[in-house]
């Protein structure tokens, strides 16, 4: 019997050794599984606001001082004051609106009709031309409010229509353009104007006015909310969407973008487009509708405005008379 | 093999032999083995036939549990080398090349001028050949229909993708803004695709761990030992009784039999064994390390991806800055970042630079500075690039070693088991023949 057991000893210990030491397992697939399934967060929806108090004249805003302060020379204890010692203006403003504000890549700046009014407001500030004076912050519709209210900009010139929602958490300078909702489609489109449209799909930015418009003013149209107004032209040069309905000012940079395209109809709501500013500053807002009434007087709009729309016909070059509050 | 009664009595090895009664053989009608048992069990040389018999029963037993055992093993090393570990390689391929292709249009979109560099549009078209050979090869290799489905999708997706991308180029070369919502768009199919090679990257990953499971499983080993036991036990027992019947120590041709089973025996345990040794070290070594790095290297091109897509954007992106914070987060701590430290160091601060530029919209002078993390990142790609080949290098290598361990014994288990039977019966036929 030796033999068999010295056999079966030797065996049995072999074994024992050798499946102990070749084992897998399933530790690292699991970890990889993890890192490559890893979720992408998604971001926090903007709180909808709605109108209480509607203000009585919804463009008026605050009277410029008797005297505006030289450039330079800001007061003491104002929000002019911070910013002059701070040495930059930051301004919030689009990045993707042509001839308003836009991104050229050639040049690596954002450049534009309203980039020139913020050099035009940190002239007055400092008294120079000095491109290290403006701090560009590009902003979604989503972030404006909050980026004057937060104080990560002093002021946001972003294609900005003053409605009664959003005064309720800035204030606003005086009307610096006047633009109106309009419609744009492709161009062998037959139709003419909104009554046209009758049950087809009209896309503007999700939770703006434009939609609020149509909802109200022209229920013959399906409002189709998209994430920003540019992705409204993707879906349209995809043929998904049949026109896109928005301020003439973003449709005019459609245009230009696209050929194909031509803004019909008449005006379908007034679009003034005002500076944000926190309601910490009313003293920072007189001061911009100031600087706003000089430009006006002296030309520098006018000259602003055949700098970066003349010869766009659908461009206005009319701006209403300021309004003031007292 | 019939030997009469009367015969076995005049042998008189003191045995007593028991009376065939008629009731017995009556009962036997029913079962005709039981009964030849019975006859064969009181007679010396009818034991030994018996013997004889079981001998064969046990080589052949030995011989299809030991050769079940190596084949199981066997299978599961020639799946994993040759089947799933390259399915899985094509999968993370697949799942890498689509994630960088997107990360390259994004970052070569934001390039000087507006104008994506000859590298940066070399490197798309790369990524997006390598996706797909990798589809190729994974629809023509993957089984499960969840890996099917998930192949489909990316089929379908793919071409969808490229035009957006096209049209994103196309824009932007003129400095149209519309450039940037195309590459969103483009984002948005690249990014279900991703997911879908996700998918793919499971179902083939699982595949693998199957094999590996298969390739190591200890029943395997436990089935073999028992059967060499048994088999031994069997064949010592037969030459006890035959040296005590015969009075002789040594059955030479039994004792063969006996050195070739062991002979056999230990090959076998000694090759199953390494065998499980190599395929634990392939994984542990080769296809852990590379699925680990894989994922560290989808991960960081993920968050270049992110980071380029936020500047293309122009602030007007909140998803991309929320989704780098998650890829680096899981990339930090995992134990790759710890292997790269100082280039992921690196890496790591100078994006975070562009994602606070970006976030208190200095977004100019990120875009400035995005080219130098680009650098850095594509760095960091190419070491792990490096890396994952080594791994796959020693995947193959010691996937290779599992299948020599075994290579042989698929002949040599069936053949020995034939001669160790063939042995055997020679041996105890000498001795019944002695009864003659």
């Amino acid at each position: 019997m030796s033999r068999p057991v010295r056999h079966l000893i030797g065996v049995a210990l072999i074994a024992a050794v050798l499946a102990g030491c070749g084992t897998t397992s399933d530790h690292a697939l699991n970890m990889a599984m993890r890192a490559l399934l890893t979720p992408t967060p998604t971001p926090k929806p903007t709180p909808q606001v709605k109108c209480t108090h509607p203000p009585a004249n919804l463009t008026a805003s605050l009277r410029p001082p008797a005297a505006m302060p030289a450039p330079g020379h800001m007061p003491s204890r104002t929000f002019m004051s911070t910013i002059q010692h701070r040495h930059y203006l930051r301004a919030g403003v689009n990045a993707s609106t042509l001839r308003f504000g836009s991104l050229y890549p050639a040049t690596g700046n954002i450049d534009g009709f309203e980039i020139d009014l913020v050099r035009q407001l940190a002239h007055a500030i400092f008294g120079d031309w000095n491109p290290d004076r403006v701090h560009l912050v590009a902003l979604t519709v989503g972030q404006r409010e909050e980026a004057v209210t937060s104080g990560l900009v002093d002021v946001v010139v972003d294609v900005t229509t003053i409605t009664c929602v959003r005064k309720q958490q800035v204030d606003f300078s005086t009307v610096y353009y006047q633009a109106n909702q309009r419609l744009l489609v492709p161009s062998n489109s037959p139709a003419t104007d909104i009554t046209s449209l009758s049950h087809q799909r009209v896309c503007a930015t999700a939770n703006t006015p434009p939609i609020d418009v149509m909802k109200k003013n022209y229920p013959q149209v399906i409002p189709y909310g998209a994430p920003q107004a540019i992705d409204c032209l993707v879906l349209m040069q995809e043929g998904k969407i049949p026109a896109i309905s928005t301020d003439d000012a973003i449709l005019l940079g459609f245009h230009l973008q696209d050929p194909n395209t031509k803004i019909i109809g008449g005006s379908l709501a007034p679009a003034p487009y005002g500076m944000e500013i926190s309601q910490k500053y009313p003293e920072f807002v007189s001061f911009v509708n100031g600087v706003l009434a000089k430009l006006r007087a002296d030309g520098t709009w006018q000259a602003l405005f055949n700098k970066w729309l003349a010869g766009l016909p659908d461009a206005n070059p009319v701006l209403p008379p300021p309004q003031y509050v007292r | 093999m019939q030997i009469p009664d009367q015969e076995l009595s005049v042998a008189g090895v003191g045995i007593a032999t028991a009376p065939a009664t008629p009731t017995r053989r009556r009962r036997a009608r029913a079962g005709v083995v039981l009964g030849w048992v019975r006859d064969r069990l009181a007679t010396t040389p009818g034991r030994l036939i018996l013997i004889s018999a079981l001998v064969v029963v046990g080589a052949v037993c030995f011989g299809v549990i030991a050769t079940g055992a190596e084949q199981s093993r066997e299978r599961a090393v020639r799946a994993a080398r040759t089947e799933t570990e390259p399915l899985l390689v094509h999968a993370l391929t697949l799942y890498k090349a689509l994630q960088e292709a997107n990360a390259t249009v994004a970052t070569g979109l934001l390039g000087a001028g507006g104008l994506e560099s000859r590298y940066s549009q070399a490197q798309y078209t790369k990524d997006i050949q390598r996706a797909t050979s990798a589809l190729t090869a994974l629809t023509q290799g993957a089984v499960t229909p969840a890996a099917q489905a998930a192949l489909g999708t990316i089929a379908a997706d793919l071409p969808t993708y490229t035009g957006y991308v096209e049209d994103a180029r196309a824009n932007s070369r003129q400095s149209f803004p519309i450039g940037a919502a195309y590459l969103r768009q483009a984002t948005v199919v690249n990014t279900s695709m991703v997911h879908a090679a996700g998918r793919v990257y499971a179902a083939e990953a699982e595949r693998l761990n199957n094999d590996y499971q298969t390739g190591t499983d200890t029943a395997a080993l436990v089935a073999l030992v028992a059967a060499i036991a048994a088999a031994l036990v069997l064949l010592a027992l037969a030459q006890l009784y035959v040296t005590r019947v015969s009075h002789r120590i040594l059955n030479v041709l039994m004792l063969v039999a006996t050195v070739l089973l062991v002979v056999v025996s230990v090959w076998a345990l000694v090759g199953v064994s390494s065998e499980q040794d190599s395929l634990a070290g392939a994984q542990r070594n080769g296809s852990d390390s590379l699925e680990a790095l894989s994922a560290a290297n989808v991960l960081l091109s993920r968050a270049q991806g992110d980071l380029s897509l936020t500047l293309v954007n122009r602030g007007t992106d909140k998803t991309g800055p929320l989704d780098f914070g998650a890829a680096t987060g899981v990339l930090t701590t995992s134990p790759i970042a710890a292997a790269l430290r100082s280039r992921f160091v690196a890496y790591r601060a100078a994006a975070d630079r562009i994602q606070q530029l970006e976030s208190q919209g200095e977004l100019v002078i990120a875009i400035r500075q995005l080219p130098g993390v680009a650098t850095l990142s594509n760095r960091l790609s190419d070491q792990l690039g490096r890396e994952i080949t080594a791994a796959d290098g020693r995947f193959k290598h010691s996937a290779s070693d599992a299948a020599s361990a075994l290579s042989g014994l698929g002949l040599a288990i069936p053949l020995f088991t034939v001669l160790v039977a063939v042995l055997a019966l020679l041996g105890l036929r000498q001795r019944i023949n002695e009864y003659r």
